[in-house]
């Protein structure tokens, strides 16, 4: 016998977004295969694999660190990533003594070329205010501790630069080709919550 | 100003509990709202500082509880009325006929 | 302008920079020390409310970038220099904050003197 699926009930905020886009699109402003065009880039084409790459050639290419590290824009699309939301981008490095953390707290800011669209926790208010307020407190809910000897430097996106962090490369992945290497860096890791998996 | 978004250093607010392997967007709806930010701000006439301000002025407790983009499509509702794209009559009299047709 | 599907890579691949290309003088230099102005207006602004009257660093001068405060509203792009200011975790959240750790804002030429 099949079983009956019952609909969930349509909410408000879906409702609302469907009567902007009828209206819009009637008064031929907006072009709905527009909309989905730019829905499956950033669902399918555009995320955190990006800076991974970003990164594992930073780790492998000392030259390419410099230039990332010097104009960041410039050495990110030197690997085809640019644009919305990362046209002015910072790179901020990871080392024994200074481990960076990127926070928006005023509202979501978030590099789409290099991490993709930012996931629900960046953008609600606990992460905002404690990233700011208790950085350490953030970096233990997500296992990360770090001894006092450290400086967290909490980067606080309020204007038009975007921040990627670099981790540090992990021990043990001397031998690791540029494509393994990348394997290693998380999403998190890229916005200090974490550091890059160890192989 | 100084609203309920100037969250920088609040207490109280809570655990941040991630979810683990998140999809890009939970509902389809939110596909929708997503695009239509670059898809007004096209022809809207209004600059992403804008955008944000208009969220700003969200009623704080609503800020609060809704979801990330219920800020977004409030903010278009305003920016598009405000810059005399649609009316509030419009909007109100289709979101009125999608409730009736979807009961 | 329609956004139809031809055009969605160019606006993903393009964005849209906030950089201004006025030549404008820097009110700072890397290296001073500033004061947060008590700036609290109830229009936009990007200066977050934990960091009015705080004492900084001149860290970095990003360049020149239209001015949220300004743009918002329609009043223009008062196109001026946006700085990395480095503040103490002490100096901002008071004594009990660790004696490390700092923060670093990006802050407008309106929104900081010279201390």
């Amino acid at each position: 016998m099949p079983v009956h699926k019952v609909a969930k009930p349509e909410s408000e905020a879906a409702i609302r977004v469907r009567a902007l886009e009828a209206i819009l699109t009637e008064k031929g402003l907006i072009d709905p295969k527009g909309l989905d065009a730019l829905v499956d880039t950033y669902e399918h084409k555009i995320g955190p694999r990006n800076g991974a790459k970003v990164v594992a050639k930073a780790w492998v290419d000392p030259e390419y660190k410099k230039r990332l590290l010097t104009d960041a824009t410039a050495a990110i699309k030197e690997l085809g990533f640019s644009g919305l939301q990362g046209e002015d981008m910072v790179v901020v490095e990871n080392t024994p003594e200074v481990h960076n953390l990127i926070v928006c707290t005023l509202c979501s800011c978030y590099p789409w070329p290099t991490l993709g669209l930012p996931p629900v926790w960046y953008k609600s208010p606990p992460y905002r205010a404690r990233a700011a307020g208790d950085p350490r407190g953030v970096l233990k809910e997500f296992g990360t501790e770090l001894p006092e000897s450290v400086e967290v430097r909490v980067w606080d996106t309020t204007a038009e630069l975007r921040y990627l962090v670099l981790p540090e490369r992990p021990p043990g992945t001397e031998n690791m080709a540029e494509e393994q290497l990348a394997g290693l860096v998380t999403r998190d890791s890229m916005i200090g919550v974490t550091k890059a998996k160890t192989p | 100003m100084h609203g309920i978004h100037d969250l920088g250093g609040m207490h109280g607010l809570g655990p941040i509990n991630p979810e683990k392997d998140e999809p890009v967007f939970h509902e389809d709806w939110e596909k929708r709202a997503f695009a239509l930010f670059a898809g007004t701000f096209v022809f809207g006439g209004y600059t992403v500082d804008e955008f944000r301000h208009e969220i700003e002025k969200m009623d704080p407790a609503h800020y609060l509880e809704a979801s990330y983009y219920e800020h977004w499509l409030a903010a278009f509702e305003g920016l598009l009325i405000n810059h005399g794209h649609i009316t509030r009559k419009e909007l109100d009299d289709r979101v009125a006929q999608l409730k009736k047709e979807s009961h | 302008m329609l956004l139809t599907p031809d055009l969605v890579p160019t606006v993903v691949a393009t964005g849209a920079s906030a950089r201004a290309h006025e030549h404008v003088a820097p009110r700072f230099r890397v290296g001073d020390r500033v004061r947060v102005r008590n700036h609290n207006p109830t229009t936009h602004t990007r200066l977050p409310g934990y960091l009015r009257g705080k004492i900084g660093t001149i860290e970095q001068d990003y360049g020149v970038f239209a001015f949220p405060d300004t743009h918002a509203h329609g009043l223009g792009e008062k196109p001026q220099h946006c700085y990395s200011v480095r503040f103490t975790a002490r100096e901002v959240w008071g004594p009990s904050a660790s004696e490390r750790d700092t923060l670093r804002v990006d802050v407008f030429d309106d929104y900081v003197d010279l201390d």
